[in-house]
């Protein structure tokens, strides 16, 4: 082999980062693309079947009910505020802010998955009459199996702050887990607008 | 032979003349950029063995650019040719005509159900797997399925179109040589996929109005006694359920048309000569010719076989 | 710490004994643990990479086998050697195999065991979802060959259109089965795509800028996003729309209840086209090294080989209606599709005239990776202008579903994507295994392979145009189609022959062949600059290149970065566009997780074919393991340097 000489050295670099510096930012930001995407399929989908009928939703289905799904939606505008205190507090290595807020993160997750049982008893069709309640199903369930991922990956975290001493690198965790939900909470609102405003205007 | 090489009708032939084109160009363009690449395979520049890395002299670099642009340009003019000649193609053959023949085509699996519209209900013709048409005539074929995606195929006359279930088609041709014109199914669609051809039958405006007044009427009553013998157990055999015959009990609508099923030049779906042995075996046992047939097996003894097939051969 | 401590920026030569003292050390730290357990919870991409590779080639057999029964059916006219069900089980499953189960997956292996050592990476960004990908992939394969073997293989195409797949049409479980094949491969390749592409964004070697990214990785990386955009519209229309139609009544495609047949088409093609030129893209990225080793340059038009792989990868996605010409969609839109079908063929058109200048302006060598690639020119362009033809939409009414098309496929998929392919194993077979494939052998091969090729698909297109539709498992004699057949299915003799005197050329040179050292043929690439096969650590310090062809610089010294850490597991991050080292990370151990998960993904798709309840209970079982990937995740490590979002630099114990 070729001799080597040394030109830099790397020893001063860190060993965390946050944000854009970190893979694991990355490979969440690779998961947001793909499953966003796919939400986007699906979207597309729901409005390709809209477009070849004059009647939607078709009889005797009726257009959902907005009540439930408004609250629920408020409720996750709500949410994204401990999100941000504990990608904050995450910043700063504070690890009571962080606990804190986690727990704080993780009822109101809780507390939208419970509501989205009502996100589903609203839109009044069952998935197998036709082909509105299939497509409408599919991209409200579609985004529960990602609100859900979410969720449990939030408690996840808080249950490690709590119980063992976490390595450094959980910081950072903590604040990818804010950016995920960011996006959780962001691509509901196509969806809230497709699935519930949309028969009523498109 | 039911090839694109051998055009019955200006729509496969404008086809037929486009590929040729394509033919050409293709193969100027393959022949040119080979040779081009086995020259500069074969090429050695510099001292023989030698390894050292070649590097370009800057003239070389910006002329060897200058060639791959104009081979780029080359092949963008090539393809816009292609592009408008294409359009031009398929423009034309999408203008119609309002005086044709429409025929309506039902595919099933595996067949091919034949019904000529008419306002006046003694006129309809309800056929299956083989198709007549008047030379020089332009026909409207629609097209819809019964079940899964079929598509309605004959070379010799135009392209194929795609049934769609949900979905309305038609496909256009004008026979201008009088022939017997095979069509084959051409989209996968189960197990007899491969055993679901039709005929098309062009004919001279004389012999085509003959044949239509002849398959337009009902069956007629059979007066040979081993001919009633096969009518008679052909109604209570359970093959009314699904064959319908003009004129007679039998009405059902699942299976083709055996109205004047005598008169056809194959049975099967284009898979079995009409004849009578044939007809004997493919009674027998269906799905041995055609896999997944819905049609069941009638182990009929002998005897009474004979006299099915013999009714049969009275529906001409 | 590194025996050289912070060591010294002053230029000078790395010492024998502390090199060597390194390499012990990495050596413990990197290495898998012997064993069986070693075997399954190993993260070194190399290992996954090669495993990946053997495992991808024989599914290349497999789908060969699958087509030669194929050919001895259709050799004669209404031959009984396979009856329309058993046929159409192995159409089916030959497509399925070489699609989901050979290609893609043989060309992100290739990926995940070369772009970090062409980058000059200690490893992939993410070495337990690497893992997980393969354990996954395997799964499916799995599940489809039981399938095969238990008369339950799908027998509706890989393309497995509705209504024809629905469950009206397709009762029990065979079409079940490739709805979750599919989602097995689309998890193992988006977890592939994800890998490369984070790899490539931040692992790069110091000064590896943008410009200097080897083509190989470049074609690496546009087909990882190719993948990105691609899988999820397979994976949605066969688990979320049609498994979903068979499983619980939805109603996606059933024209009765609101559905429409031809969505399916359209999310199916959205996919389907993409995934061809995710086929195509990185044998052409094996292609650019290969010529230029032996023909002794770099290759003429870099830059513009970059553009046009970013270029296809752009248009792939434009042009999937040209599937679907011969279905009843209005007419206004298929010329938009013809356009962007044929301009498609600028871009490639690009490539081959880069490398034929390359030849042109080279002093080539006609080894048998050469060889390889003047036969991915001679039977590729072929099929690329037959795929002009095929763009016209009239003369694709024409041809559309006959054995014109097989043959086109044929010919791209076998000349643009097998030849390279095996061009690329000639080349890199070296480096997996630290030996050379014979040459007389690969020649032997070499023209075999082509001759077959040709044999087997040219009559093909005549077969087509004179009237013979795909996907018939036999046909009349009075057809005339019987004597081109037997030609065909002859050429696949010879194609099966050539390929087992390849199988004979590895299985004598893995252990016999000629020892190979680090750089053999003399290439100019990272992954040429340590053994071969590279020790786990691959580079003992990260190189600091200086130009898009490293090892043709003239060094007297190779430069290198150090201070990385040897007792433990640690990757150099580099910024994303002009690759400056940014920070240290650390690298997971071996782990069971990605093993279980994938057996947990199993339970849950596997089992959904059968029963819902399934779905609940692997979900549960996965819930356990991600637990359990987390919690490795959290073992803390003594002394951290924390780079704070706000640019302070903290230590923490």
């Amino acid at each position: 082999m070729t001799s080597l000489r040394a030109e830099t050295s790397v020893a001063d670099l860190p060993t965390v980062t946050f944000g854009q510096r970190s893979l694991m930012w990355w490979g969440t930001l690779g998961f947001m693309v793909i499953e966003g995407w796919t939400l986007a399929l699906l979207l597309v989908s729901y409005l390709y079947l809209r477009q070849s009928v004059i009647q939607w939703p078709p009889a005797p289905s009726q257009s959902p009910a907005l009540l439930m799904p408004s609250i629920n939606l408020a409720l996750m505008a709500l949410s994204v505020v401990p999100a941000v205190v504990v990608a904050r507090a995450g910043g700063r290595l504070d690890a009571p802010a962080v606990k804190r807020w986690l727990v704080a993160h993780s009822l109101i997750g809780v507390a939208i998955l419970i509501l989205r049982w009502w996100d589903f008893q609203s839109l009044g069709v069952r998935w197998d009459a036709n082909a509105y309640g299939t497509a409408v199903w599919m991209i409200v369930g579609f985004h529960t199996s990602l609100l859900l991922l979410d969720v449990l990956d939030t408690l996840g975290l808080t249950l490690f702050f709590f119980v063992r001493r976490q390595p450094v690198k959980s910081f950072s965790d903590a604040a990818d887990n804010s950016f995920y939900w960011y996006f959780t909470v962001g691509i509901w609102l196509p969806v809230y607008l497709i699935a519930y405003v949309g028969p009523r205007v498109i | 032979m039911h090839s694109i090489f051998d055009p019955a009708s200006p729509e496969a032939m404008a086809v037929t003349r486009l590929w040729w084109w394509l033919f050409g160009a293709g193969l100027v363009v393959w022949l040119g950029v080979v040779a081009v690449a086995v020259r500069a395979g074969l090429s050695a520049h510099g001292a023989p063995g030698s390894d050292e890395i070649i590097h370009d002299a800057p003239g070389t670099a910006r002329r060897v650019q200058r060639v791959i642009i104009a081979a780029v340009l080359s092949t963008a003019v090539i393809l816009a040719a292609i592009l408008v000649y294409s359009f031009s193609v398929g423009h034309a053959l999408a203008q119609h005509t309002d005086q044709r023949l429409v025929i309506e085509v039902t595919g099933h699996r595996w067949w091919w159900e034949v019904r000529y519209p008419s306002a006046d209900p003694t006129r309809i013709v309800t056929t299956a797997n083989e198709i007549h048409v008047p030379v020089g005539v332009p026909v409207q074929v629609r097209l819809a399925s019964d079940d899964v995606i079929h598509s309605f195929w004959a070379p010799n006359l135009n392209g194929k179109r795609d049934i769609v279930p949900g979905y309305a088609s038609a496909l256009w041709f004008r026979a201008d040589t009088p022939g017997v014109y095979r069509g084959q199914c051409a989209e996968f669609c189960g197990l007899s996929h491969a055993k679901m051809a039709f005929f098309v039958i062009a004919q001279p405006r004389a012999a085509f109005d003959a044949w239509y007044a002849g398959t337009s009427r009902p069956a007629a009553t059979p007066t040979d006694l081993l001919a009633l013998r096969g009518e008679s157990l052909f109604m209570h055999s359970g093959c009314a359920l699904c064959h319908n015959i003009a004129g007679t009990t039998a009405g059902g609508q699942a299976a083709p048309d055996l109205t004047h099923v005598a008169g056809r030049r194959t049975i099967a779906a284009g898979m079995l000569d009409n004849t009578p042995q044939n007809i004997a075996r493919w009674i027998f046992d269906p799905s041995v010719i055609k896999p997944g047939a819905r049609m069941p097996s009638f182990h009929f003894p002998a005897d009474e076989m004979n006299a099915v097939v013999a009714y049969l051969e009275t529906l001409k | 710490m590194s025996a050289l401590g912070n060591s010294t920026i002053d230029g000078g030569a790395l010492a024998p004994e502390a090199m060597a003292q390194d390499a012990g050390a990495l050596e413990r730290t990197w290495s898998t643990k012997p064993g069986v357990w070693g075997w399954v919870c190993t993260v070194d991409h190399k290992v996954i990479g090669r495993r990946y590779v053997i495992t991808a080639f024989a599914m290349f057999l497999a789908g060969g086998i699958e087509a030669a029964l194929m050919r001895t059916q259709l050799a004669r006219p209404e031959n009984g050697f396979l009856g329309a069900d058993r046929y159409n089980q192995i159409f089916t499953t030959h497509g399925t195999t070489m699609m989901f189960l050979f290609a893609v997956p043989m060309m992100t292996a290739m990926g995940l065991y070369f772009v970090p050592l062409m980058i000059g990476a200690r490893s992939v960004a993410f070495p337990r979802l690497n893992a997980f990908g393969y354990w996954t992939y395997l799964v499916g394969i799995g599940l489809l060959y039981v399938a095969l073997l238990t008369n339950h293989a799908p027998d509706t195409g890989w393309f497995a259109y509705v209504p024809l797949s629905e469950t009206l049409y397709a009762p029990g479980h065979r079409v079940d089965v490739w709805a979750q094949l599919v989602t097995f491969t689309e998890i193992a390749a988006l977890c592939a795509a994800v890998n490369i592409i984070v790899t490539v964004f931040k692992m790069r070697a110091p000064g590896m800028s943008v410009n200097r990214i080897p083509l190989f990785v470049w074609a690496q990386l546009v087909v990882a996003f190719m993948i990105v955009f691609a899988m999820p519209a397979v994976a949605a229309g066969s688990t979320l729309m049609l498994a979903a139609d068979r499983a619980i009544h939805m109603q996606w495609f059933i024209p009765a209840r609101g559905g429409d047949v031809l969505l399916w088409q359209h999310i199916f093609w959205f996919f389907g086209h993409p995934e061809v030129y995710i086929i195509f893209l990185p044998a052409l990225g094996m292609v650019t090294p290969i010529v230029e080793t032996f023909c002794r340059r770099p290759v003429v038009g870099y830059g513009a080989i970059v553009m046009a792989n970013i270029a296809t990868a752009f248009f792939a996605f434009g042009l999937w209606v040209h599937h679907m010409f011969a279905t009843p969609l209005p007419e206004l839109g298929d010329s938009l599709f013809t356009a962007a079908s044929l301009v498609i063929a600028i871009p490639s058109a690009v490539q081959i005239f880069c490398w034929i200048a390359t030849m042109w302006t080279g002093r080539p060598r006609l080894t048998v990776p050469m060889l390889f690639v003047l036969g991915f020119l001679f039977t590729f362009i072929n099929g690329g202008i037959t795929g002009v033809m095929l763009a016209s939409v009239p003369f694709d009414r024409q041809a559309h579903d006959t054995f014109f098309v097989v043959a086109h496929l044929h010919y791209v998929l076998l000349g643009g994507g097998v030849m390279p392919l095996f061009a690329g194993l000639y080349f890199w077979f070296p480096k997996f295994t630290g030996r050379l494939l014979r040459n007389g052998l690969g020649k032997w091969h070499f023209w075999l392979f082509l001759i077959g090729v040709n044999v087997t698909f040219f009559p093909m297109h005549i077969l087509g145009l004179d009237g013979m539709p795909r996907r018939i498992y036999t046909y009349l004699a009075s057809t005339g189609w019987g004597p081109l057949n037997l030609l065909s299915s002859l050429g696949a003799a010879t194609i099966a022959i050539s390929v087992i005197i390849f199988l004979v050329n590895v299985v004598l040179s893995w252990r016999g062949g000629a020892v190979a050292g680090p750089n053999p043929w003399g290439a100019s690439g990272l992954e040429w600059a340590t053994a071969s096969p590279p020790p786990p650590y691959n580079f003992a310090y990260p190189l600091i290149v200086s130009s898009a062809h490293p090892l043709w610089d003239a060094h007297a010294a190779l430069p290198v970065a150090t201070g990385l850490r040897t007792d433990r597991r640690e990757v150099l991050t580099t910024t994303t566009f002009d690759a400056r080292p940014d920070a240290r990370h650390s690298s997971p151990r071996e782990s069971i997780w990605p093993f279980y998960l994938a057996l947990c993904m199993g339970v849950v798709f596997i089992g959904s074919i059968f029963r819902p309840y399934w779905v609940l209970i692997g979900t549960a079982l996965s819930l356990a393991g991600l637990f359990g990937w987390g919690w490795q995740s959290t073992r803390p490590i003594e002394r951290e340097r924390i780079a704070l979002p706000n640019g302070a630099l903290v230590e923490r114990t």
